[in-house]
């Protein structure tokens, strides 16, 4: 009997040794799994851009453009995230929604642009979208959404156009899970201390959304698919405090005064 | 890792056949299996069931090839449902997963080339007995029934 045991046991070392020693060896670089993983998701952001290129109306206006860039860059040089990781585009649409892509594309519609009542709150929202883009949480939801399988063969089928025309809806009108929307609260958070962006007009924001506004409610896509827009107030609120009363701005006021009128027209 | 020995008598020809059929069952039910492990543990097992009540040698290696899928099905398993959750969930491929996977290799191809020897050499009413499994093959399995 004791002879059957060491022996079990013998195989069970055997086992978790070959592990261990197969464990050193960096597989992700031999088989190339970065390389592979960065190329399907820059050719799955390309085709769910172009989706949206297509069905939609594009911004193609340089000052706006221009505008949304500044802000891009501010927060990413604040916050040492590469900034050409992160590709804005704005569509004109009176929703009020941003989304995130995958491989960093970031898309804003104007009714966004239209409903911050100031610069720092529309900051707060892209903050929110490249946290998502940072924590990869846009290929995490579209593995659980979609599949890896179905990825995969978006990247490398013929068909990658018509999947990525079906899915694109799953990313411009649903949320995350309510872990990974509080994750990218609390990273946007950080993200705006660091770039020494008042985070309070953020919390504003979705205090004014959650309040029964049939005019806004009308258009409302961003905060209707975010659950408990009030509860997410408060904490960014609670999270933020306490912070620096010296802020900045991205921009400045007459440009935002500018931009907001580019789309009031 | 594996012994020819002496049987307790020498199995007819039927026997070794029936007994042969045991690992080839195991075999087969891998390839049909694919990628369920649970699958080559069922066929085996339903094979030990409808051969409970044969010959001691019968007996002994329908044993055998059975205990030898229990380990192998847990590891099987766990390797498995790890890959599911790769493509159906937001579980990242890490190196971790690809080392676990070609160990679980490494070990389903040492026991399939184990497994096709024995197949071969019980046939030939050969007494074969794996390191481990033929040990606790014997302590579980009596020549009376």
């Amino acid at each position: 009997m004791k002879k059957i045991l060491i022996q079990g046991l013998l195989i069970i070392v055997l086992f978790i040794s070959t592990l261990l020693i197969l464990q050193q060896i960096d597989w992700m670089t031999i088989f190339k799994v970065q390389k592979l993983k960065t190329e399907t998701e820059e050719k799955l952001g390309d085709l769910f851009w172009e989706t949206f290129q297509n069905e939609e109306d594009e911004n193609t206006n340089q000052f706006v453009i221009n505008t949304l860039d500044s802000i891009v860059t501010m927060i990413c040089l604040e916050n040492e995230i590469d900034k050409e990781s992160i590709k804005i585009h704005i569509l004109n649409k009176d929703e009020i929604n941003a989304f995130a892509l995958p491989d960093g594309h970031l898309v804003v519609y104007s009714g966004l642009i239209l409903a911050s009542d100031n610069q720092e709150e529309l900051s707060g929202v892209i903050c929110h979208e490249i946290a998502h883009i940072e924590l990869n949480h846009v290929m995490k939801k579209l593995m659980k959404e979609v599949g890896l399988s179905v990825l995969i063969s978006m990247t490398t089928g013929e068909g990658g156009a018509a999947i990525a025309k079906e899915t694109a809806k799953l990313l411009s009108s649903s949320a995350f899970d309510r872990s990974l929307e509080k994750e990218a609260d609390i990273k946007a958070v950080d993200y705006l201390i660091q770039a020494g962006i008042d985070p309070k007009p953020f919390a504003d924001f979705l205090f004014r959304l959650s309040l029964d506004d049939n005019e806004i409610m009308k258009y409302l896509s961003w905060t209707s698919t975010h659950p408990d827009t009030q509860e997410r107030a408060e904490y960014i609120i609670e999270y933020s405090q306490p912070s620096t009363s010296n802020y900045k701005r991205p921009i400045s006021s007459e440009t935002w005064e500018l931009l907001k009128i580019q789309f009031a027209e | 890792m594996i012994d020819i020995k002496e049987f307790a008598y020498k199995p007819g020809e039927h026997e070794a056949e029936k007994a042969s059929s045991s690992y080839l069952m195991s075999l087969i039910a891998l390839i049909a299996g694919l990628p369920l492990p649970i699958i080559n543990l069922i066929a085996t097992l339903a094979f030990y069931v409808g051969n409970r009540k044969g010959t001691y040698f019968v007996r002994w290696h329908c044993t055998q090839a059975l205990l030898s899928q229990f380990s192998m099905l847990m590891i099987n398993s766990y390797g498995f449902w790890w890959t599911i959750s790769i493509i159906f969930t937001a579980q990242p491929v890490t190196n971790n997963y690809i080392a676990y996977i070609l160990a679980v290799l490494i070990f389903n191809l040492t026991e399939l080339i184990a497994t096709i020897y024995t197949a071969i050499q019980t046939r030939k009413g050969i007494h074969v007995e794996w390191w481990f499994y033929g040990s606790l093959t014997s302590l579980i399995c009596k020549s009376e029934l």
